[in-house]
């Protein structure tokens, strides 16, 4: 009970600290989206991929989702973001729990292979279907009425609406942390037979999980859209971006509260920087470095600082013994 | 209706033909899974490093793809053992979000570093014999695709011989079915995981080396067949090396008869349709149970 309280003081001190950022580095402003708007959406990635253990790698389908309904709505009708907000987030927990009905018969591999089929066709959909979606030259949302008399094209707005994004990503993770439905998750991932034996419903526990994901996910696209304000399928449904989602949460350490985050800091920091430093061959030394860590750190930043400070407690004769 | 029927014949035999190919690199894909439960999401970026040996080969020293085979397959056989050895084999035994996004890290270094090597724009060689066809009962025949079917069929051919006949094929093959007890007959799995690995890797470079004389290559060309590999060993059913060749002549026929019926765009995402169907109601393939 003591801790569940001591790491939701730690989440309100840590996005205090997040919302101090605009006002410290007000010409990083566009790094500072990026790296909250993509901890959000690898936090969300993580409730499926780390914390039930189902690796997805078509997440990128709900931030294309997320993108284009908002933007459709808009361009074509008129309706306001937020609203096309909401319109989003219950399109994608209905894929969501449709997507996850068909493919969450499959285990381990065969599941990963067919994420990436659903998230291709979407793809392909969306590059085809030319007189709904704009094709292959995407949408350029050029107007957008004031939100609460707040401007959505000013960078300050869109942080903050990242931020609150990503508290919300953050509160869930953290009731994963100590729930009945977080622990069945967990049990899920471990073992599915034994947690079948035990009394869980795997693919129900799965589907909510799939469902949670793929809304939060689809908001972070919308938010991901009006930070952009010009996207098409190749920047918002690639399977690169849903690689780059798991690979946070990896990097940071899956199933933990702050890995993702903290692999959506270094992971957005890092290219930020090496795109600077680097230029063309950028993304050959993003790709040494995934193969490194994935190599000599797999349990991501988190497990491995844990291992570290176990073993440290463990020289100077403190702490708990090692529980094996 | 003659020339309906020609055109007909003509699009399967074309579609037989590059299908033979796409067998050569399910099959790769298909063994590894089989031995080591491993999909090698880098397939596909190994046949596109054996393209650019080739294109750099032909460009320095004027070598003919086909008398390229050898010298490509070797280099393509050795970096896959060392692959396996130093990065995905001590991946292998942990969870699969391990050796996953081991592969795919190592597909991004590949098709990144050939993107710094060679350029972003498409390549290609021409060959005396690039666009030479002869005809058979007015069907013409891709003089270098008939080449390259008929050395996919010899080198399946051998694969298999391989597999069955020889001591490694058995060690291969007990490892595939259950790895404790290959070891305690004695049997170095960690070798065979290498080997296998390094057949996988070699016949994807081969399979490069083929496609060369009809293809332009560009660096990301390696992840479009990552996923035909996906395709046809999901048709085959994975781990299922015959059932390969079976998905690898049926996605290159069905590619061939969509590419001449339909011309939407939609037509990749009819094969994935196809693709999850297959992996959802006959997840063991096409073609019967799964088997290394």
């Amino acid at each position: 009970m003591e801790s569940r309280l001591r790491s939701l003081l730690s989440i309100g001190v840590i996005l205090l600290l997040i919302g101090l950022y605009p006002a410290a580095f007000p010409r990083h402003l566009n790094l500072g989206i990026s790296i909250v708007l993509f901890g959000a959406l690898a936090l969300a990635w993580d409730i499926v991929g780390g914390w039930a253990g189902q690796l997805s790698l078509g997440h990128a389908a709900f931030i294309g989702l997320g993108a284009y309904v908002m933007t459709l709505l808009l361009l074509n009708t008129g309706l306001a973001p937020w609203w096309g907000f909401l319109v989003a987030l219950a399109t994608a927990v209905g894929i969501a729990l449709i997507w996850g009905w068909i493919t969450f018969r499959l285990r381990g591999p065969y599941f990963t292979l067919s994420t990436i089929a659903v998230a291709e066709i979407l793809r392909l959909v969306a590059v085809n279907w030319r007189q709904v979606t704009g094709g292959a030259q995407g949408l350029f949302i050029y107007d957008m009425p004031p939100f609460l008399g707040l401007d959505l094209f000013d960078r300050w707005v869109e942080f903050y609406l990242a931020l609150g994004l990503l508290a919300i990503a953050l509160l869930i993770v953290w009731w994963l942390s100590w729930s009945r439905f977080g622990y069945a998750l967990q049990a899920i991932r471990e073992d599915e037979d034994a947690a079948m034996a035990m009394g869980i419903n795997p693919t129900r526990y799965k589907l909510a999980a799939f469902a949670i994901s793929g809304g939060l996910t689809a908001a972070g696209g919308v938010l991901y859209a009006i930070f952009l304000s010009f996207f098409e399928p190749y920047g918002v449904l690639e399977m690169e971006l849903s690689i780059e989602l798991a690979l946070m949460a990896i990097i940071g350490g899956t199933g933990t509260l702050y890995g993702p985050l903290l692999g959506a800091v270094l992971l957005e920091g890092a290219g930020d920087w090496l795109r600077i430093t680097l230029g063309e061959a950028n993304l050959l030394v993003y790709g040494l470095l995934m193969i490194l860590i994935i190599r000599f750190a797999p349990t991501g930043v988190m497990g491995t600082a844990r291992t570290l400070l176990r073993r440290q407690r463990r020289w100077l004769g403190v702490g708990a013994p090692a529980r094996r | 209706m003659v020339e309906g029927v020609i055109s007909l014949v003509q699009s399967l035999v074309n579609g037989l033909l590059t299908g033979g190919i796409y067998a050569m690199v399910g099959i790769g894909l298909s063994l590894v899974f089989g031995v080591m439960r491993v999909i090698n999401f880098a397939h596909g970026e190994f046949l596109a490093l054996g393209m650019y040996l080739t294109l750099w080969l032909f460009r320095a020293t004027g070598l003919d793809p086909f008398l390229a085979i050898p010298i490509v397959v070797l280099a393509g056989g050795a970096l896959g053992w060392v692959t396996n050895r130093v990065l995905v084999g001590p991946m292998a035994s942990g969870p699969e979000k391990g050796y996953i996004l081991m592969t795919v890290g190592i597909g991004l270094v590949i098709s990144n570093g050939l993107l710094l090597g060679f350029g972003a724009h498409p390549q290609s060689i021409y060959t005396s014999y690039s666009t030479a066809t002869f005809q058979l009962a007015g069907v013409s025949f891709s003089l270098p695709l008939t080449l390259s079917f008929a050395i996919t069929v010899v080198v399946i051919a051998a694969l298999y011989g391989m597999l069955n006949r020889t001591e490694l094929g058995r060690a291969i093959r007990a490892t595939a079915q259950n790895p404790a007890a290959a070891e305690l007959q004695g049997i170095d799995t960690q070798r065979v995981r290498n080997a296998v690995f390094a057949i996988g890797v070699a016949l994807a470079s081969l399979a490069g080396v083929l496609l060369l004389p009809v293809l332009y290559v560009i660096p990301t060309v390696g992840s479009v067949f990552t996923r035909k590999a996906f395709v046809v060993t999901v048709l085959g059913g994975m781990g299922n090396v015959l059932g390969a060749i079976g998905g690898g002549l049926l996605l290159g026929v069905a590619e061939s008869l969509g590419a001449t019926y339909l011309s939407s765009g939609y037509r990749d995402a009819f094969g994935l349709i196809a693709f999850l169907l297959v992996l959802l109601l006959r997840p063991a393939g096409l073609f019967g149970r799964s088997q290394a």
